[in-house]
């Protein structure tokens, strides 16, 4: 979410959305018990208002919203953007609000938070012991992007590794991270290659234009989907996926996109990689030799989606201005299997097993 | 005496504006520019509010309606973007008419109320209800109007007032006029510039961010040529530096700096029972919004609006037909909108007449012809019947619309994307007001009904891209009611004055409420005055709202009070100065007019009047 584009569309007064944090959730489950099930995250509204965690039953039959705000009785901060495990810790990314909270992920209850040393905070990925987190730094300036380093131990800022800009998505594999740059405001186009062992950036691989995720197969090659530069850039460029070889940090596969098509959320399952398509979600095997041309699922609302064994989850944002839904679906029948109503801006989904 | 005629009128501050009599008409011709707000509004519920008034929430209009009207700000935090709405309806759904001149930004349809600050302006006019045949884009839910009245006869006030309270809050305000038969001279200055670094109750954090610096300046001059023309040049410039203020949960450091110029020039001519007037004016604005207040990269916006205009009005009996053709040419640029332009041509007949003493009664037509979309044809028909000589009726009924704004035509930026084949919203509304005036007591009542259809709203499109769609329909059922009450017992002067508002605001579809608009608000003020001294409670209850479109989250009503104490001294060297201190917030309310920015805490002011 472009959040400083939105603050300045607030302050030339043309977005009329606004929200506050006093939920009144329907209470399913006993507060603190949250050992398997789906986490969303929730944006909140735009700007002003905090994000919020939802609770998704594995058999998808509650949900909870607001569950950090109801065991800590506090708020998260502006925009949640995402959130990551490590070990039986989560730690939850409020963007605009530079800072993150860390708690159990189990109970939700807050262990500590981290507040100095991020600048437009994004993702987070462990690696080697270490957790490692993408910033945009300032909006208006293309060189101060960041990757910090947080020390889990005290749950401070180790270390900053400057970063080409735009760093969004972040994966690792061993003690190897991958940062993909989508190029905040702007359009970039690369794969920071970053070596937890030493904390420098170690190569950069070139992809197409606005990489917005990447997902690892399991003969350990690298899926990267670009969107491509949007129409109203005035200059649209088609979306890509491809394939890196780790190896050689080479891209290996190309399939491009119509000109007009931008693809998000890449996501795997078993062998499938999924991904959306204006409002379509479509399934390749990571051998196909093109893309496919039928859609798996069509006519979604999709602000978020992943999948995972075998089942399809999408968020549904609505009008931004009221609670959303994660709609569930079987992959196999293409069914809708169930719909909750989850927070305001659901921008993600996890998995808590 | 003098001195308790005056404090009658500053404190009682906002009488009704009563049936115009003849010898009125041609005063207003004369010292008014926007004189149709009076001569073809017959039923309309119009409220002055004068300036005296004004100086009592010494700041900008925001602090001065608050208190005063049923209408709703929305306040981005103190001193931050400020926008009001009325009925129910959108900030784009009021206009703001300065001088005869809709001066809403052609960029965001919208006008910052704390851009305004209470010392530019000699008369502010809340019109309640839709006056788009009048005023074009926007007045649908209501206007408030801003007009500078020139007196020509020999006179000469200067008015200062300083003051200085809470949170490093500096203000000073000044009016000079000079006044003789054939001429008159206005200038105006306003300053006012806070710290604004309150603390949020019950946390432990202040409000950083929030410094501003506000500067206005006005200058108006008249000339009576001969007997039958008047040359009138009116100049409004404000210059605005604020910081904008994090909310509970995000930091910030933003700056924005905005700066808007409004220039008229208007000839009159005076013949016979005609009147011809002749306009020209140029508005200019420009705002630079700095993301991080530290560093010097920007966006920005500016854009420029030209209105020539003809006004022929002539009266035939009892009738007063008034022709109206004008043209505007709107230029706009900025970092999200790459030079646009907009050219707009109208033509308005406007037409009042008075049959009996009892009965008076107008319509208005009007149709705007433009080059980026089209415009509806609009009307409205509108009339007061005097069924006795303390109670009058009126019946209303109008189709008004609003604009899609340069924003909405023409955005180009990350994410967004403006719509060009967006059509103007439309409103059709009906009203009913009764009005019952006795020597001290004044009690108004409306009901109205507000439909309107094709609301611009952004939604990001299938590809997530934010853009503006024609897609909402909504209504709004009210009841207003404003009783006003004073008296005189020996040496104690009261008055009192309430306002109640009901407003039900729904989206068609879902029947839910509207975003921020509250059910219930009530106002209630209470003046006293004895010898030297005055007091006053002015407060404010602001119902329960909802922040969510599925009414799923709310923000709390709250009451705030605010009081004040004035003392008179005695003349000197022919200067009046009173010396005032004002206590706001009387209850430490924790309370936000927007969800998550805190409005200030418990604080005071202090202010030096002279006037000379």
């Amino acid at each position: 979410m472009n959040i400083k584009n939105v603050i300045v569309a607030m302050a030339t007064g043309f977005f009329f959305i606004a929200c506050e944090s006093d939920d009144n959730v329907e209470v399913l489950l006993p507060s603190g018990d949250y050992e398997n099930g789906i986490f969303v995250t929730n944006e909140g509204p735009f700007n002003n208002g905090t994000g919020t965690v939802s609770f998704v039953s594995e058999d998808f039959s509650s949900s909870e919203n607001s569950i950090y705000n109801k065991v800590n009785n506090a708020d998260l901060g502006n925009i949640v953007q995402s959130m990551a495990f490590v070990g039986n810790r989560a730690y939850i990314i409020a963007n605009v609000s530079n800072k993150i909270t860390v708690v159990n992920r189990n109970t939700f209850e807050e262990l500590a938070t981290i507040e100095s040393g991020l600048s437009n905070p994004r993702y987070f990925v462990e690696a080697n012991g270490k957790g490692y987190v993408t910033n945009w730094g300032d909006s208006g300036d293309d060189s101060d992007d960041f990757v910090a380093v947080i020390n889990l131990e005290i749950n401070s800022i180790d270390a900053t590794i400057f970063v080409d800009f735009g760093p969004e998505d972040i994966l690792a594999q061993g003690s190897t991270v991958y940062v993909a740059h989508q190029g905040a405001f702007g359009y970039n186009n690369k794969i920071s290659v970053i070596d937890a062992d030493t904390d420098t950036v170690s190569d950069t691989i070139e992809v197409g234009l606005v990489p917005n995720s990447m997902q690892f197969d399991a003969a350990g090659d690298l899926w990267v989907l670009s969107a491509g530069r949007p129409a109203f850039s005035g200059e649209e460029t088609a979306g890509t996926l491809q394939k890196v070889d780790l190896e050689t940090n080479s891209v290996t596969t190309r399939f491009d996109f119509e000109l007009t098509e931008h693809p998000n959320f890449l996501s795997l399952d078993g062998t499938t990689l999924y991904y959306s398509l204006d409002g379509a979600i479509f399934g390749l095997d990571v051998t196909a030799s093109e893309l496919p041309s039928e859609s798996d699922f069509s006519g979604l609302s999709v602000y978020e989606m992943t999948t995972k064994d075998g089942v399809l989850y999408t968020t549904d944002a609505k009008d931004f201005a009221s609670n959303g839904d994660l709609n569930v679906f079987s992959l196999s029948t293409k069914t809708e299997l169930q719909s909750l109503e989850v927070g305001i801006i659901p921008g993600g989904i996890y998995f808590n097993e | 005496m003098k001195i308790i005629l005056s404090i009658w009128v500053l404190l009682v501050g906002t009488p009704f504006l009563m049936a115009q009599s003849d010898s009125t008409i041609v005063l207003e011709e004369v010292v008014l520019t926007d004189v149709k707000l009076r001569q073809f509004s017959d039923g309309v519920k119009t409220t002055v509010l004068n300036d005296s008034v004004a100086r009592r929430n010494q700041g900008t209009l925001t602090d001065n309606l608050r208190y005063n009207a049923p209408l709703f700000f929305k306040e981005y935090g103190y001193g931050m973007t400020s926008t009001v709405s009325f009925r129910g309806t959108s900030a784009s759904q009021t206009a703001v008419v300065w001088n005869g001149i809709n001066i809403n930004s052609p960029m965001s349809g919208q006008t910052d109320f704390n851009t305004l600050l209470s010392q530019t302006s000699n008369e502010v006019t809340i019109r309640s209800g839709g006056g788009s045949t009048q005023y074009g884009t926007g007045a649908i839910g209501g206007s408030i109007h801003l007009n500078t009245i020139l007196e020509f006869n020999e006179h000469t006030t200067h008015e200062l007032s300083l003051g200085y309270g809470a949170f490093d809050s500096r203000s000073l305000f000044y009016t000079g006029a000079i006044g003789k038969k054939q001429n008159a001279l206005k200038i105006g200055v306003g300053y006012y510039a806070s710290e604004n670094d309150f603390k949020y109750l019950g946390t432990d954090r202040r409000n950083e961010n929030g410094a501003f610096e506000n500067l206005g300046l006005d200058v108006s001059y008249g000339l009576v040529l001969g007997k039958s023309n008047i040359i009138k040049v009116y100049n409004q410039t404000f210059f605005g530096d604020r910081n904008f203020s994090g909310t509970l949960t995000a930091p910030s450091n933003d700056n924005y700096r905005d700066a808007n110029s409004r220039s008229l020039i208007e000839w009159a001519n005076f013949k016979g029972k005609r009147v011809q007037r002749v306009k020209a004016a140029y508005l200019y604005e420009r705002y630079r919004y700095y993301p991080n207040l530290s560093a010097d990269e920007f966006s920005f916006g500016t854009s420029g609006t030209l209105f020539l205009n003809y006004d022929y009005k002539y009266q035939f009996k009892n009738f007063l037909i008034n022709g109206i053709t004008e043209f505007q040419n709107i230029d706009a640029d900025g970092s999200s909108i790459l030079s646009e332009n907009r050219q707009l041509f109208t033509g308005i007949l406007l037409i009042s007449h008075a049959p009996s003493e009892q009965i008076r009664y107008g319509a208005n037509i009007r149709k705007d012809w433009i080059s980026s979309y089209e415009s509806p044809f609009v009307f409205s028909v509108n009339g007061e019947y005097n069924v006795t000589d303390f109670h009058t009726i009126s019946v209303l009924g109008s189709k008004n619309f609003r604009a899609p704004t340069f924003n909405d035509l023409y955005w180009e930026g990350a994410g967004a994307a403006g719509n060009n084949s967006l059509q103007p919203e439309t409103a059709l509304q009906g009203e009913i007001g009764q009005r019952f005036s006795f020597k001290n007591v004044q009690v108004q009542l409306n009901g109205y009904y507000i439909a309107s259809s094709d609301l611009i709203q952004w939604r990001p499109d299938i590809t997530g891209v934010w853009s503006p769609i024609n897609v909402k329909d909504a209504m709004q059922l009210g009841f207003e009611a404003d009783a006003r009450w004073k008296k005189e017992i020996g040496p104690h002067h009261i008055s009192l004055n309430a306002v109640y508002s009901y407003t039900k605001s729904t989206d068609v579809e879902t029947s839910k409420q509207l975003l921020y608009v509250p059910f219930h608000t009530m106002r209630a003020n209470i003046a006293y005055a004895r010898g030297n001294w005055r007091a006053y409670v002015q407060s404010l209850y602001n119902g329960e709202l909802y922040t969510t479109t599925d009414n799923t989250q709310d923000l709390p009503g709250y009451f705030v009070a605010n009081f004040g104490l004035e003392y008179l001294f005695p003349k000197f060297f022919g200067m009046d100065t009173t010396a005032a201190v004002n206590v706001r917030n009387l209850g430490n309310t924790n309370y936000q007019t927007i969800a998550f920015r805190p409005m200030p805490n418990r604080h005071v002011n202090f202010q030096l009047n002279f006037k000379f």
